[in-house]
């Protein structure tokens, strides 16, 4: 038996904090698979109203910026500067926030006109993405932070594991929202 | 190098899964999209995320809201799935 590092046992409450995460967007993906069961052309129409390009380069983005976090986190274990590393991981959060805020301005008139089963998919799109975006949002503030301020690998590291949560949520968030038939 | 390797498979899956939902297959289009979410969470968690040689307790750890996930849909699931509606009249005008 060995006792936990110190390390290790943050790094734990960082995965049990994560643990919690998912149960606080689980209602959401809960709804969303109601939805599709009970109204799925009315989620397959309202789908199609999505910019698939836009949500496509986001995913892109929120992708990249998790390599370039990791690529951060590996810097500071090893001793070098994250800072390059972190800012360039913040600008990319940014960057999706900014396209991100662009979709809701351009799809907010239909959004606020639907009914029935595309008002739903739209509550859900805004309640899911709305929640992710805040998430995200607090993300770039931490990483900002540490960019700047900290050169302590072990925040870094733990920040690093909520930034890649925060991408997995997308990861399933994208193709929920975006690609429901695009074939028609 | 390995960072890199886990970066470029996430953007094939990208490709993959963007690509995948313009071919009509039916319901294997969401089997399709959400099979190559997984791949692509899994890459994450255990490359960037560590969780590829990390200790057992951690990844116990990494599972536990996943299992409390499944559990919570799964009951969910089971109570929609054997109520019959009775909707309340003014709910079954519109």
């Amino acid at each position: 038996m060995t006792t936990l590092e110190r390390r290790d046992t943050v790094v734990l409450g960082m995965w049990a904090f994560l643990a919690t995460e998912v149960l606080f967007f689980g209602p959401l993906f809960f709804g969303y698979v109601h939805g599709r069961a009970y109204q799925p052309e009315a989620f397959a129409a309202a789908s199609h109203h999505m910019h698939i390009v836009l949500g496509t380069l986001n995913t892109a983005i929120l992708l990249t910026s998790s390599f370039t976090m990791a690529l951060g986190v590996r810097a500071a274990q090893t001793g070098r500067s994250a800072r390059p590393w972190l800012t360039l991981t913040a600008l990319l959060g940014l960057a999706f926030l900014g396209v991100k805020a662009h979709e809701y301005a351009s799809e907010w008139s239909e959004a606020a006109s639907a009914t029935g089963g595309e008002a739903r998919f739209y509550f859900l799109y805004y309640a899911s993405t709305g929640l992710h975006a805040l998430h995200l949002a607090v993300g770039i503030a931490l990483v900002g932070w540490l960019a700047w301020r900290v050169r302590r690998p072990v925040p870094i590291e733990v920040t690093g594991l909520y930034w890649h949560f925060i991408d997995v949520v997308w990861v399933f968030l994208y193709p929920m929202f975006y690609l429901l038939e695009r074939y028609r | 190098m390995s960072y890199f390797v886990t970066w470029l498979a996430l953007m094939v899956l990208l490709a993959l899964t963007t690509a995948s939902s313009y071919f009509p297959m039916g319901a294997w289009n969401t089997v399709a999209n959400m099979g190559i979410s997984c791949a692509k969470a899994v890459l994450i968690a255990l490359f960037f995320m560590h969780l590829r040689g990390a200790a057992a307790l951690l990844r116990i750890a990494a599972i536990t809201g996943l299992l409390w996930l499944a559990l919570l849909f799964g009951l969910s699931w089971t109570d929609l799935g054997t109520r019959t509606s009775a909707p309340a009249p003014i709910d079954a005008r519109r």
